[in-house]
């Protein structure tokens, strides 16, 4: 009965709406996008570092192009640092994997560190490290999982899985 | 935040639970959020900043890892009365 006079005024008088579910729990996660914005932030900084100036022309094009290549740097530092928070904030369970937060807050802290400066070892920290992230992944799915190295530039060791 | 809440449902918030008392781990509120608009969410814990750490009642609903943490000024209030919608009769 009292439904049904809140339900009327409703209708009436457009209650606010509030969601509890917010998302669609579709339950489809995949460290891949991480793996290959984390690649790229290695790419970028290669690119940086074999960047040349030269004349007036030769400064706009370099600024140019610098421009470009720390933009990309940092857009998928922040994309590879997203997709982990995701997997890890949504799939990943605390009290079944606990080891995983040391390891998220390791790859948040080296995202942070490639986006603030161009130093390749941070890059390939955070590409390694996000790689052990996706053993973990494919490990609680039970799939086995392969290194090898990227098909294209900066073809460094990735974490496949074996499907 | 199912099965708790469900479509259709009615919740009565009240909109100055501060003049009774601190929020606190358990309670239910409705917040605004930029990306998810309006949401209900259990609070987790209370942040020493008076943020809120929230999270749902079903397993797969986002937490505050993704949807960060809540603050106070983002809270229109306090769940204090869950109107279930009835279930049909077939």
């Amino acid at each position: 009965m009292f439904y049904k006079i809140l339900d009327s005024l409703d209708k009436k008088y457009n209650i606010e709406h509030a969601q509890a579910h917010c998302d669609v729990p579709c339950g489809i996660y995949d460290p891949a996008p991480a793996q290959i914005a984390a690649l790229t932030v290695v790419r970028m900084m290669d690119l940086m570092a074999g960047l040349q100036g030269g004349d007036d022309k030769g400064k706009t094009d370099y600024h140019n192009s610098m421009s470009r290549y720390i933009a990309v740097k940092e857009e998928h530092a922040e994309k590879a640092k997203h997709e982990i928070r995701v997997i890890w904030g949504d799939y990943f369970k605390k009290d079944k994997h606990p080891n995983v937060d040391d390891l998220v807050q390791k790859i948040m802290q080296l995202g942070s560190k490639c986006r603030q400066t161009a130093d390749r070892e941070s890059g390939l920290a955070f590409v390694e490290a996000i790689n052990e992230f996706a053993s973990i992944f494919w490990e609680t799915k039970g799939v086995a999982t392969k290194r090898a190295k990227a098909p294209y530039a900066p073809a460094l060791e990735m974490v496949y899985p074996n499907l | 935040m199912s099965p708790e809440y469900q479509e259709g449902d009615f919740v009565v918030i009240m909109k100055s639970p501060f003049l009774f008392r601190q929020l606190s781990r358990g309670d239910i509120i409705v917040f605004n959020h930029d990306n998810y608009g309006t949401l209900i969410k259990i609070i987790e814990s209370v942040l020493p900043g008076g943020e809120f750490f929230v999270r749902g009642t079903q397993e797969n609903s986002l937490n505050s890892r993704r949807l960060g943490y809540i603050p106070r000024s983002a809270v229109k209030g306090k769940v204090i009365w869950h109107i279930r919608k009835p279930k049909s009769r077939l």
